[in-house]
């Protein structure tokens, strides 16, 4: 398709916004050789294509949404957001503003003139867009709720600024409006398209005068999406394209309403189609050559685009029983597209950031293709947009006035610059012609202006290989990355990460913090879409309970040998709770929508354009590696404070009291000045027995456990010392030698852990044997339940690491041993039937039955067993 | 700044407060001044500018910690902010709750509750704000205004219950059982303005006067379309009773008269309607009303003058109404449903009804005057000025047209019937199936048939007809074949579509088709024996039978066709059958059927099916003698 490759030539140059035009926004539109044209500002300018110069600048209110030049009544309608609809005379421009000079970039020469505030006919601040036809004007407001059509009178300008009678309104379907600030309404991201279309005017008797914006379609088509209602009225119908994806339709003639009897909804609209993204685009094609030629031919198909390249084609056909049936078809073309236009013919050209394409709904496939898949008048199965070579085109307007008989498209570039392109689709061979000074001024201009815009598609293709290259960049190091992690499941990782925790304080109150540590020796970087997730799960290895929380935070360029340091709060939480043990998982992750995504957006115009058309969707939202790095259970021997041990004056805070005591408080402030104070810890410590759980292990497994480390040191120093390893404390009691400590959990209640050296006697019959018992003991039985069930972790740790070494236990008592364990059957099955008892009981002998449950409890604690 | 005036020194602060309240008073007065503009555009604008003013203000207002002392001029800001937003917009939306809802959370903050419990929301927010045992005496205007909004809000989106609790509360009273919302809106009392408030757009009692009588009239409405008419009664007599705009007591007047008509009052009814038609620019609702009365009574004459009447009423564009800058009784009613008996429909619709009743009751010359402007009215020009929304009840388009040409058959009109139908099939032939009676040659073998509505195989069976009166029954029999071929290839289409697909689909019920069927085989034999062609005429007729044994006509020209080929014994069994029939109660006036099939089943009704009978009896019994 060599043949479509555009003369393009440049007309001017406009300011735009800092960053380029977006789509949406602006929009360029021609009356005889006037252009009119508004770049996503609150200037609309007025160009003169034959004298090639601005004629006219017009500052408007708020930014402009949307223009329509009328030009029988030579007047121009905007949009301004906010704001509402404006009407200028076109004459009146022409007068008002001065002859510039012929400079094309005479922008800053020409006068801008600020609108009346009294031009504007239609002050609706809801309006979001319009169209005109004939001697009316529909408008789409954005409602509380809904988007309602509204019908009024056209104005004309300098016409009494009187109100406009509204003829006629009908509410759409609902929409969701859009979230956030509740006072201003926000500008929607995406502005709904409006078109009219009508029956044939050989037909029609009163026909509408054709608008920009107004497409004749053929009676089938016409009758088969509209109904017979609208044919036998033989009435022009509005298509409303929706941000939401509904397409749907009004036949104008039934739109009367009236206050007291406002349209309704189920029987004046349509639904036609959901699109299911923004629509962008509503137009209509002729597709079949017509007898009548092509300037006369009433269009056979309606299209309409999605903002992300969906689109939908519909024709009317006849089945086999020769009923009219529609035939309807949806493709997909490369996205996002920023705006499109139809010209009449068989072509669609739509334009995304990597280019303008034109699409050829007439043929479809490769043209020596000769099946179609449904017979003459079928719509092709497969669309193949050709690129035209032209970039990041934001407005289109089709011009039937290039004089070859070719299509022009007058369009505004994202860098506001106003060009024509003239595509020749018959190809007709280039003659020889005499060439004159004045062509070869031309002709220099317009190879000018061919190596502007190739420049400007020369620097969007650069940045995109560009940001190609980084992805691929990326990918690779997260390659590495990945198999390096992977191949060392064992030893000492490339990547690693360990957790610490330790008391601070923070705002008045003490807090257990952790502190994961991200170390990076291997030899690669961690780059840019690296995150490191932190899961804080309640509850030890496994155990699923409670809801995790996590973390992600960016890392952001670690290098080898780098490290980084996420410090976590892990409790208390408002309510002064602080549930150990919680287990801190670290995991690293790759966001590859980050890394690749910003690749991929932009398609490669180069590329076979048939493949193309879902990259954005090859990407999960959530996709991504994840590569676990380590996992370490916080249990409450780490979380203990030990306040007794104040040799290092700075290591503990004195620990405050849970702040949620204040009848504590009360009490011992109240009592300080007397001999002793009463707090409810030591009331308790005077009337209730502390809660005591112990655990026995042999000397004999202790000491091959701890080996060498702890030589010099007795035997319960030494397990003293491993058991609180993790424990910011260990130094003190490592210095001091220390066989007991008196420690705070952390809701500020006491616990005390003794180790001591005891001798088992009826176990073995070799003798006693020797054996180190752990006893914790605490006022409150939940926290000394935690800190058994840490050591009891410890402990199960350390017998499976050494049976893993072999070591063989002496010779046991067997039958003692079948004692011990049918003694705690029974004592489980008891504690099973209590549990049963309390869900059925009621408050009385429930309290009796926890009592026993309590008991049962304490005794299955009971250091009985002995660990060897 | 205002934001760093020290709290504490009172000074600054109250000439801070002044000024803010000057603030709102020349905001409110730029707002009174934009409602006496009339209808220029610059009135938006006015009044755009205010809403935005009020806004701002109320931003700088609500960035300071609340304070009793700041907190009625705030409370009065949001009201003016709620009023002028709710009158702009015509209807209150969930911004407004949530405008409401700021100022009571700032009112808890003074009272320092804290964690309002939102749970509740603004209901919970009312009751722990007025139930507070802390509630200043200072802030009880403010707060009952704020009531007020928040009831109309309530009003507007039907929260009768939460209603109801709130004016409980504001009453005073405890016993939850009442739940005479109306009882509650007339004892409440809100406490009269000072004259040194801050200025208001409406005070609260101009709320409550506007709330009582919406209220009184909604229920009205919805009792009436129940069916309980004395509760409408009473409630209408209250909302005619209180403060009420022309055009709402246009409304209540002619609900009145529904009411009275339908309780079998006509005579006051018609006094209602009368007070209502001198009440106001709106007069559709009464006529259309005052039409239905006269139906009620017989009187056709008064019933068509009303229609039209109506019709003319309705070709006027009434001057619309500038909606003032306050919560009105409008804003507060439910949408207008064309399910109510006060909706008039379009002019269209109007003139429609007004043809098909003078058509229904014999003024044919009539009918044909109004079907023709009807059909003008809809066609000429592109504009939709005076056109009808397709209700899903009323007839569609090609409908309308048949009904047209009936009338022109029935007032002796043929050409012109034929020209009508020939219009409505030229304005669909892109519609219709591709040559339908030649399919049958060109594909042999499909068992599928086109689909085509049946309204198509109407305008033939009309066109028939009017070829019957012009006197050609060559054409006339070919007409109704063709009307006949389609009819038998109709296959009806699944009927999931429920009641929403209307006659355009080309849906038709079921007894609508048969008889149709039957009409057009009655026609069809009819000719052939206006032609002698007795054994034709008899096929047609006994395949009438069959496919409408509901049709006594069928069934007469049978007998007289049997008759007269003197098949006695089948022309016997067939008169006891329709003797015994005759003796049975007739049930066939129940059908709906189009109006057009309607007019024609009149047409091809045997003259006097009792003197046929009798002459049967007669000439069956001399042979006994």
């Amino acid at each position: 398709m060599a043949g479509l490759a555009p003369r393009v030539h440049y007309l001017a140059g406009f300011s735009c916004p800092a960053g380029g035009l977006t789509a949406g926004g602006p929009r360029v539109l021609h009356l005889g050789a006037e252009v009119f044209l508004a770049a996503g500002r609150e200037l609309v300018y007025v160009y003169d294509r034959e004298a090639r110069q601005l004629t006219a600048v017009y500052r408007f209110p708020g930014q402009v949404w949307h223009l329509e030049a009328l030009a029988l009544r030579r007047a121009l309608l905007v949009l301004c957001a906010r704001r509402g609809i404006y009407c200028l005379s076109l004459d009146q421009a022409r007068r008002s503003v001065s002859q510039s000079d012929g400079d094309e970039d005479s922008e800053a020469a020409s006068p801008v003139t600020p609108v009346d505030p009294d031009t504007c006919v239609l002050p609706d601040a809801t309006l979001c867009a319009f169209t005109v036809l004939g001697d009316l004007l529909i408008a789409l407001a954005q409602g509380p709720a809904q988007w309602k059509v509204q019908l009024f009178e056209c104005p004309s300008p300098g016409a009494d600024p009187g109100p406009r009678g509204q003829i006629g309104e009908v509410e759409l379907s609902t929409h969701t409006p859009p979230a956030g600030s509740p006072g201003k309404s926000q500008a929607p991201h995406f502005r709904p398209v409006l078109c009219c279309v009508s029956l044939p005017s050989s037909r029609a008797r009163h026909s509408p005068p054709q608008g920009p914006r107004a497409f004749t379609l053929e009676g089938p088509l016409f009758g088969l999406l509209f109904g017979a209602d609208a044919a036998v009225l033989e009435s022009p119908v509005i298509l409303c394209g929706l941000p939401d994806g509904q397409l749907c339709s009004v036949v104008l003639k039934t739109l009367v309403t009236s206050r007291s009897a406002p349209g309704d909804p189920k029987a004046l609209v349509r639904i036609l189609h959901h699109l299911e993204e923004p629509v962008a685009f509503i137009g209509a094609l002729r597709t079949e050559p017509s007898a009548e030629g092509p300037e006369d031919a009433d269009l056979d198909c309606l299209v309409a685009l999605g903002h992300h390249g969906r689109t939908l084609a519909i024709k009317a056909s006849w089945d086999e029983a020769g009923s009219l049936v529609p035939e309807l078809r949806e493709y997909c073309l490369p996205g996002p597209v920023l705006c499109a236009a139809c010209s009449g013919d068989s072509h669609v050209y739509h334009s995304t950031p990597s280019g303008l394409c034109v699409v050829d709904l007439a043929r479809g496939g490769p043209p020596e293709d000769p099946v179609q898949s449904d017979g003459p008048g079928g719509l092709p199965p497969l669309l193949c947009p050709t690129s035209l070579g032209v970039c990041s085109v934001v407005t289109l307007s089709v011009s039937s006035r290039s004089p070859a008989g070719g299509t022009e498209l007058l369009a505004l570039s994202a860098k506001g610059r106003l060009m024509t392109c003239c595509l020749d689709l018959s190809r007709e061979p280039a003659q020889p012609t005499r060439v004159t000074a004045a062509d070869t001024g031309r002709k220099i201009k317009d190879l000018l202006c061919g190596i502007s815009t190739v420049s400007e598609r020369v620097s969007s293709l650069k940045k995109a290989v560009d940001q190609r290259n980084r992805a691929l960049t990326c990918l690779n190091e997260a390659m590495n990355v990945s198999c390096a992690l992977l191949a060392s499941r064992e030893g000492a990782r490339p990547v690693s990460c360990t957790t610490t925790t330790a008391w601070s304080r923070r705002e008045l109150q003490d807090v257990l913090t952790a502190t994961c540590l991200l170390e990076n020796s291997s030899g690669f970087r961690l780059d840019r879409g690296w995150a490191l997730c932190v899961q804080v799960l309640p509850g030890s290895h496994g155990s699923d309970s409670g809801s995790a929380v996590t973390y992600t935070v960016p890392v952001d360029q670690l290098g080898p040998g780098d490290r980084r340091e996420v410090t976590l709060l892990l409790g208390p939480g408002a309510d002064g709770a602080l549930d150990l043990p919680v287990t801190v998982s670290c995991a690293l992750f790759l966001s590859l929508r980050e890394v690749v995504g910003g690749a991929l957006a932009p398609t490669d115009p180069f590329k076979d354009p048939s493949l193309d058309g879902c990259p954005p969707d090859v990407l999960p939202e959530q996709g991504g590696i994840c590569l676990p790095l380590s996992e370490h259970t916080v249990d409450m021997l780490q979380g203990l404070r030990f306040p007794g041990l104040a040799a290092p004056p700075v290591q503990a805070p004195a620990p405050c009291h849970p702040p949620g005591d204040p009848v504590g408080t009360f009490l011992e402030t109240c009592w300080r000045p007397g001999s002793e104070p009463v707090r409810p810890e030591s009331l308790r410590a005077k009337y209730l027995p502390p809660s005591v759980a112990a655990i026995r292990a042999s000397a004999e497994l202790l000491r091959a456990a701890l080996g060498d480390s702890y030589s010099g040191v007795s035997l319960c120093c030494a397990t003293l010392q491993w058991l609180l390893a993790q424990n910011a404390a260990v130094d003190a009691v490592r210095a001091r030698a220390l066989t007991s400590v008196q420690a705070v959990a952390p809701d500020g209640t006491e616990i005390r852990l003794i180790v001591h050296e005891v001798a088992v006697a009826d176990l073995c019959p070799a003798g006693p044997v020797q054996a180190v018992e752990i006893q914790v003991e605490s006022s409150s039985l939940a926290n000394m339940c935690r800190a058994h069930h840490a050591v009891i972790g410890r402990m199960q740790r350390m017998v499976v690491e050494q049976a893993a070494r072999g070591s063989s236990p002496p010779d046991l008592r067997v039958q003692y041993l079948h004692q011990i364990q049918a003694n705690h059957e029974t004592l489980l099955r008891e504690v099973q039937a209590l549990r049963d008892r309390l869900c059925t009981e009621d408050e009385a002998s429930s309290q009796a039955t926890a009592e026993r449950l309590l008991q049962v409890y304490q005794q299955l604690r009971s250091p009985r067993l002995l660990l060897l | 700044m205002s934001h760093q005036t020290p709290l504490g020194s009172s000074v600054p602060q109250a000439s801070c407060l002044d000024l803010w309240r000057e603030k709102n008073d020349q905001l409110v007065r730029q707002a009174k001044v934009a409602q006496d503009l009339g209808l220029s555009p610059r009135r938006q604008q006015l009044a755009q500018d205010a809403l935005e003013g009020l806004r701002g203000l109320l931003h700088s207002l609500q960035g300071l910690p609340a304070a009793v002392l700041v907190l009625p001029l705030e409370l009065t800001v949001i009201c003016n902010f709620i009023t002028l937003r709710a009158s702009l917009a015509q209807g209150f939306t969930e911004d407004q709750a949530q405008d409401i809802q700021r100022g009571l959370e700032r009112v808890l903050e003074t009272q320092k509750q804290v964690g309002p419990r939102l749970e509740c929301g603004l209901r919970g927010l009312w009751n722990s704000i007025l139930h507070a045992s802390s509630l200043l005496p200072e802030l009880l205007p403010a707060l009952h205004h704020l009531a007020g909004l928040q009831a109309a809000l309530w009003l507007s989106t039907d929260h009768l219950g939460d209603l109801t609790l709130l004016l409980q509360t504001l009453n005073g009273s405890q016993n939850g059982s009442s739940e005479d919302l109306l009882l509650h809106l007339k004892t409440w009392s809100p406490p009269a303005k000072e004259s040194d408030d801050p200025l208001t757009l409406q005070d609260a009692q101009g709320l409550r006067d506007v709330l009582l009588t919406a209220f009184a009239y909604r229920q009205g409405l919805q009792e009436l379309i129940v069916g309980n008419l004395p509760r409408a009664l009473s409630s209408l007599h209250e909302a005619a009773s209180g403060l009420c705009p022309r055009p709402v007591l246009v409304q209540v007047y002619t609900a009145l008269g529904t009411c009275l008509r339908k309780m079998g009052n006509p005579q006051r009814a018609l006094l209602y309607l009368i007070a209502a038609l001198k009440g106001g620019l709106i007069c559709g609702p009464p006529l259309l009303e005052a039409s239905r009365l006269y139906q009620q009574l017989g009187n056709t004459a008064a019933e068509l003058e009303s229609l039209e009447l109506l019709v003319e009423a309705l070709s006027v564009t009434p001057s619309s109404e500038v909606p003032h800058f306050l919560i009105e009784v409008e804003l507060l009613l439910p949408q207008p449903d064309p399910a109510s008996p006060l909706h008039c429909g379009t002019l269209s619709q109007v003139k429609h009804l007004l043809a098909s009743r003078c058509l229904q009751t014999g003024r044919t010359e009539d009918a044909v005057e109004h079907y023709l402007d009807l059909l003008a009215l809809l066609l000429d020009g592109w504009e939709p000025k005076f056109s009808p929304p397709p209700s899903p009840r009323g007839p569609c388009m090609p409908e309308i047209f048949l009904e047209a040409a009936a009338a022109l058959i029935q007032a002796g009109q043929a050409q012109d019937a034929l020209t009508i139908c020939e219009e409505l099939l030229s304005r669909t032939s892109s519609l219709l199936p591709k040559m339908p009676w030649l399919w049958k040659d060109a594909r042999k073998g499909t068992k599928e048939s086109p689909h085509c509505p049946p309204w198509v195989s109407a305008t033939y069976l009309l066109q028939g007809q009017a070829w019957v009166q012009l006197g050609d029954p060559k054409q006339a029999i070919s007409e109704f074949s063709r009307c006949l071929e389609l009819l038998f290839r109709y296959i009806p289409k699944d009927k999931e579509q429920g009641p929403a697909s209307n006659c355009e689909q080309g849906c038709m019920s079921d007894v609508a088709l048969q008889q149709l069927r039957a009409a057009a085989l009655i026609s069809r034999g009819l000719e052939w024996v206006a032609s002698g062609q007795d054994t034709k005429a008899l096929q047609d007729f006994l395949l009438s039978v069959q496919v409408c044994p509901g049709n006594g006509d069928a069934s007469f020209h049978l007998l007289q066709t049997l008759r007269r080929l003197d098949r006695r014994d089948e022309a016997t069994a067939l008169w006891r059958r329709l003797e015994a029939q005759t003796k049975l109660p007739q049930e066939n006036a129940t059908w709906s059927l189009p109006l057009y099939l309607e007019t024609c089943l009149s047409w091809i009704r045997p003259p006097d099916r009792e003197t046929l009978l009798e002459d049967f009896r007669t000439s069956l019994l001399e042979p006994c003698d």
